[in-house]
């Protein structure tokens, strides 16, 4: 009787739930923020800078332009900041208005593509229409064009503008990051502008935070494009940007006459999955498409204070 | 070790067990995300341990026997008690399958500690002193358990192989 009750007691064990299941719910668990639920974050520091790039990209065309040019049409264009290994570190889903402002969503890398093992930023590597595609589809959003940008460009941009204005609530001493700052408005550029944007120790809310910074500075960047600096920034930044076959830039970039005001978010998910062993987040496209139609419409939040 | 290479390495075997003590994998999953949160609060001081496995078992093991428990162990416990008494009439008993799915029905309605028992040895491997520990009684109680829960198995088991000897 001895071994059936083995092999009985064996069954019922073999009942139990998939250890990944719960892998998954305690890390949930143990990252759960104030806020209830799992903000995914774009880890991009350059995320920002991918958005801020493309800009003074297309407003050096602009010179070129035709001086009567038509009105601009609203356009989407999916922004990749890529690192040296050309992987998708960053992406931001943008709205560029006929007017030149524009509306930028960050997209968490880690979220998986429908039911498949694929993340988000495997696929430019594999091919960028790929990305193209499961973004629209995650989004319900059509994209037009996407540009991709090399962030190690980025330290240097930010210097060219003379650096870009944001605003600590209390100092920062950060050895990960080596962000050293004071509380308060400050200017920053260089080494100081990566470590602002890295930081990701120390901070209240985490990676919230992360996002927020990167919003903030995107922000304050944005402020600092105008016709004078966009030439030198397109320079600088010009071999590190890679836009899709058949983007009329020249005829986008009409549209940037000034300072480009910018509304931020960063689309919301709040499942975190287990797949291949891997942690992602899991996204309903009706839920994703409600929530980036709200922002394209207007409803993002303009500009942006003091941040952690 | 540290907490996250201990999950690493028990966590499937944890479920397992905390499956086969509760007879089901959902209020096993309960217990097991919510004895391993508490653990790893106190991580430096099990971790240190010699047998930090065994100090989680008892975590899991008493979760399950406490008060606020009892009322889930004794819903499955009626569900099990219900397909036991089927379990008989529709199995062959030349068929291997029905055999261990007719045990695996009466060990789900043995009282909680006395499974809890039977689990530790046969599933587990322990010995008297093991399951003591883990069940915080004396040794001479973990005998007695197993002993207790082995009888009514028998005896169920006889009856269940006279009935089946008059069918046939």
């Amino acid at each position: 009787m001895n071994d059936l009750i083995r092999q009985a007691i064996a069954a019922e064990a073999d009942e139990r739930v998939d250890s990944r299941t719960v892998l998954a719910e305690l890390h949930k668990r143990r990252k759960s923020k104030p806020f209830g639920l799992i903000i995914g974050v774009a880890t991009l520091t350059v995320a920002a800078a991918a958005a801020a790039v493309i800009i003074p990209t297309t407003i050096k065309k602009t010179d070129a332009a035709p001086a009567n040019a038509p009105v601009a049409e609203a356009q989407n264009v999916l922004l990749i900041g890529t690192d040296e290994t050309h992987r998708s570190d960053a992406l931001v889903l943008a709205r560029f208005e006929g007017d030149g402002s524009a509306t930028v969503i960050s997209l968490p890398r880690d979220i998986y593509v429908g039911a498949s093992p694929d993340r988000l930023n495997s696929l430019y590597m594999q091919d960028p229409r790929r990305l193209v595609d499961a973004v629209e589809q995650l989004t319900g959003t059509r994209v037009d064009h996407w540009a991709a940008v090399n962030m190690a460009a980025f330290g240097e941009v930010a210097a060219a503008v003379g650096g870009v204005e944001v605003c600590l609530n209390a100092a920062v001493n950060d050895p990960y990051s080596g962000a050293d700052l004071p509380a308060g408005k400050q200017v920053i550029a260089g080494d100081q502008a990566l470590a602002f944007l890295r930081q990701r120790h120390g901070l209240p809310l985490g990676d919230l935070d992360r996002v927020k910074r990167q919003q903030a500075f995107l922000a304050g960047f944005a402020a600092k494009i105008t016709g004078e600096t966009g030439p030198v920034l397109a320079r600088l930044v010009g071999k590190a940007v890679q836009v899709d076959e058949g983007w009329d830039v020249v005829a986008f970039a009409t549209r940037f006459q000034g300072p480009v005001k910018i509304r931020t978010s960063t689309l919301l998910v709040n499942q975190e999955v287990v797949r291949d062993s891997a942690y992602g987040y899991a996204v309903d496209p009706a839920q994703g498409k409600k929530f980036v139609e709200e922002q394209l419409s207007g409803k993002g939040q303009a500009g942006t204070g003091c941040v952690d | 070790m540290g907490f996250d290479q201990f999950v690493a390495d028990r966590l499937d075997r944890l479920l397992g067990y905390a499956t086969a003590i509760t007879c089901d994998k959902h209020l096993a999953q309960d217990i097991v995300q919510d004895v391993l949160m508490r653990a790893q609060g106190k991580w430096e001081r099990i971790g240190a341990m010699d047998a930090p496995y065994l100090y989680v078992k008892r975590m899991v093991t008493n979760d399950y026997l406490s008060w606020r428990r009892r009322k889930a162990a004794k819903e499955i416990a009626v569900e099990r008690s219900e397909l036991a008494e089927r379990v008989p009439s529709m199995a062959d008993p030349a068929d291997a399958h029905a055999e261990r799915e007719a045990m695996r029905a009466r060990i789900a309605i043995l009282p909680r500690k006395q499974r809890a028992a039977l689990v530790l040895r046969f599933y587990e491997d322990c010995s008297d002193a093991e399951i003591a520990q883990v069940l915080g009684c004396a040794e001479s109680t973990v005998r007695s358990q197993l002993s207790r829960a082995l009888q009514t198995l028998r005896a169920h088991e006889l009856a269940r192989s006279a009935t089946l000897g008059v069918h046939s």
